[in-house]
């Protein structure tokens, strides 16, 4: 899970390999806030599955390769 | 997971932010007037549970995400601390786990070119980066570090 200058470096950066997902950076701002905001106050609890695919559903990471297990 | 293994995580998270790094199980044994053995059972317990990462000899804490307890190659400068971010997304999620503005300092994985963005108000300061997650969501936790 890295951060890359431009399509350019992460096609060079795969190689051979099977591309996973790229998202904007200000996309993946707005998932890390909905995926860890919570987890430091005393009150938390663990997120459910459906809780996280949620976080991932409401910015549009809809695609196969954002189901969780 | 019950109220138990929550007070040990609470406990847990709570010795890494004040100290800037991940505790020890002794430091946690003495904090929570506990055994280094009890300490470590319920480590692995939420280990299990994906609430933390022990390392390969289950015996201390890998991350505490977003945080990480050794060095990688996300920094983040936030809370007037620095910390490592297991990755690009816990680098964003160690501003929104504390809830200030910080600053990510990285380097592109393919060119090894410096990377800097601040973080303000949960918006980043360069737009124009992209983030690549390699592995489907479906094998995150297949191996949580290699994700």
């Amino acid at each position: 899970m890295n951060l890359f200058r431009s399509e350019e470096h992460i096609e060079r950066w795969l190689g051979d390999r099977q591309p996973g997902a790229t998202i904007p950076v200000t996309v993946l701002s707005e998932l890390a806030h909905g995926w860890w905001s919570d987890r430091l106050p005393p009150e938390w609890q663990p997120h459910t599955r459906d809780q996280n695919q949620a976080v991932l559903d409401r910015l549009g990471l809809t695609a196969e390769f954002w189901r969780l297990p | 997971m019950d109220v138990r293994d929550l007070r040990l995580r609470e406990l847990t998270y709570g010795l890494f932010i004040g100290l800037g790094r991940a505790p020890t199980a002794d430091e946690v044994a003495s904090a929570a007037a506990s055994t280094r053995a009890d300490v470590r059972c319920g480590w692995r317990r939420l280990h299990d549970a994906h609430a933390l990462v022990l390392n390969a000899a289950a015996t201390e804490i890998r991350m505490a995400n977003p945080f990480s307890a050794v060095p990688t190659v996300y920094r983040v400068y936030a809370g007037e601390r620095w910390w490592y971010a297991n990755c690009a997304w816990d680098a964003f999620g160690v501003c929104a786990a504390l809830h200030v503005d910080g600053r990510i300092e990285t380097s592109c994985p393919d060119c090894g070119e410096p990377l800097a963005v601040d973080v303000c108000d949960q918006r980043p300061s360069d737009h124009s980066l992209l983030f690549h997650c390699l592995v489907p969501a479906a094998h995150w936790w297949d191996d949580i570090v290699f994700t």
